[in-house]
């Protein structure tokens, strides 16, 4: 060991932060993020680890199963940073709980970060960006590009400093005020009110279903627009919805059924 | 041609070295698009085809482990190929065979490939070796142009001649037929991620959503700004709510 009186300083943090990028570059179906997670913690190895004994501890520890989303995985990296160093330095906790600690972390972050970087913020810019791109707009792919990168540069710079800032504390905070099950409540809203409206605004076909009768001809799809417009993509939202939660199709296989079932109604006529 | 490929498949590997690294998002359609069209010399194509492949997977999101179809091989080499052809129907129609292909190389990588780095990494743990572990990060990103840059190439390079061939004999109503299904396909990314939301007692604000679109014809632009609107206010409530404590 050495450098045990040392505290991690603003560059070594800076250099988590550089290594953190490789989380997921050998996502494996046995460990998941393992390698990344070992790789990100490079720095700390550096700073205060000599013999290859001692290397070989900390590296076992970070061997072991880490999975959450990527973007957010800064969080743990920052409070497991923490965390070594103390261990280290203060020498006032067990090695075990840096690894319960990403543990406990792990999960309800992955849900955090799925529900509000993957499905909520992304899909609302890739909606407002494709607009302006089918309007043949450059600006569109250029919002998109520079929102993005705010927010991937932005949460990995949170997560690096804020979690080594709080450290063990930040997994306490974090279950006391509850604020996870706030953050997923809200991204839950922007993603209802996304997925209501864009359903209508990017979904799009129309049914020629009409009824005959005598010399009067009612275009039925058109009699149903009138009271509850657009009602064809919604239905089918919800159907594929039902389909895929409640029946468990597979979404691949149901994009296929999509597709033929469209060639099908086009060469009938229905479309 | 040869040049052009060349390109679209180093585009390609940096989009997927992007996605398993800094995940700027240029992995997307939306960029991949653009980008492709000006490698192949027709931005206004790759705008169109990129937008497009993206609205079709927007909501695709896929939790956990679960690999999601791929829109960067998918948005390149359709792309590439409405900018050989001409015809964007053909090519976009193609995005979902080329997604399930990209999903399927993934699935490969991460099960089998990944899994034959880690336990080569570890075994230099013994002599405390994490250079052996930085390697292991580094090789597996350089695979990424073996399992996406080789067959965008590939794709690219004699792709479009058969696109060409296959467009001259399409029938009409076939092409049709494509793009009608296509427009229908982003329902089961929407349907996708409805099924992510767990808390189903905040299903009204899906109505907002609705009506919004349906009923006030707002944009997407629009709709985003309701949302918006709808999580200050959530917020406000829930915070309402907490400061009550029992009384409510």
């Amino acid at each position: 060991m050495k450098n045990t009186d040392q505290r991690l300083t603003r560059q070594d943090l800076w250099a988590i932060y550089r290594n953190q990028f490789f989380i997921r570059s050998c996502l494996n179906y046995e460990r998941f993020q393992n390698v990344g997670f070992t790789h990100a913690m490079s720095p700390i190895i550096d700073k205060y680890y000599e013999t290859p004994e001692e290397k070989q501890e900390i590296m076992d520890r970070h061997m072991q199963l880490f999975l959450t989303q990527p973007m957010v995985a800064s969080i743990p990296i920052g409070v497991a940073a923490a965390l070594e160093e103390r261990l280290v330095v203060d020498k006032d906790i067990d090695a075990d709980a840096i690894n319960a600690t990403k543990a406990a972390l792990m999960g309800p972050l992955a849900a955090l970060g799925d529900s509000l970087l993957n499905g909520t913020a992304r899909p609302i810019v890739a909606g407002i960006a494709c607009t302006l791109a089918l309007n043949g707009s450059l600006l569109g792919p250029l919002l998109f590009l520079v929102l993005m990168a705010a927010m991937t540069l932005g949460v990995r710079y949170f997560g690096i400093f804020v979690g080594y800032e709080k450290g063990a504390d930040l997994v306490t905070d974090m279950q006391e005020s509850g604020i996870i099950g706030r953050i997923t409540e809200l991204a839950s809203v922007a993603a209802y009110v996304i997925i209501g409206g864009f359903a209508c605004t990017v979904v799009g076909f129309h049914l020629n279903l009409a009824y005959t009768s005598g010399d009067s001809t009612i275009d039925i799809i058109g009699t149903i627009n009138s009271m509850l417009p657009q009602f064809l993509p919604v239905t089918l939202t919800l159907l594929c919805a039902w389909l895929i939660g409640k029946k468990k199709v597979s979404s691949i296989l149901l994009m296929a059924v999509i597709m033929i079932l469209g060639i099908v109604c086009t060469y009938i006529g229905l479309m | 041609m040869f040049i052009k490929a060349l390109l679209v498949a180093l585009w390609t590997t940096w989009g997927f070295i992007d996605e398993h690294t800094l995940q700027l998002q240029t992995t997307r359609a939306i960029i991949t698009g653009p980008v492709v069209g000006l490698i192949m010399g027709d931005l206004q194509m790759g705008l169109y085809v990129g937008a497009t492949v993206e609205l079709m997977f927007l909501a695709a999101v896929f939790v956990g482990t679960a690999v999601a179809p791929d829109v960067t091989l998918s948005a390149a080499i359709a792309t590439a190929l409405a900018c050989i052809s001409g015809n964007s129907e053909v090519a976009i129609a193609s995005a979902v065979l080329l997604a399930v292909i990209g999903q399927t190389m993934s699935t490969i990588q991460f099960s089998f490939v990944n899994v034959a780095i880690l336990h080569w990494a570890e075994a230099g743990n013994k002599k405390g070796d994490i250079n052996r572990v930085k390697a292991a990060t580094y090789i597996a990103l350089a695979l990424d142009a073996l399992f996406y840059g080789v067959p965008t190439f590939l794709a690219v390079y004699y792709g479009g001649d058969a696109v060409n061939a296959v467009i001259s004999k399409i029938p009409e109503t076939l092409l049709a037929g494509l793009g009608n299904g296509g427009g229908m396909l982003a329902a089961v990314g929407f349907g996708m991620l409805l099924t992510t939301i767990k808390n189903k007692a905040l299903w009204p604000y899906f109505a907002v959503g609705y009506v919004a679109a349906a009923y006030l014809g707002l944009g997407n632009v629009g709709i985003a700004v309701i949302a918006v609107i709808c999580t200050f206010l959530h917020n406000y409530f829930l915070g309402l709510i907490e400061a009550k404590g029992d009384e409510f």
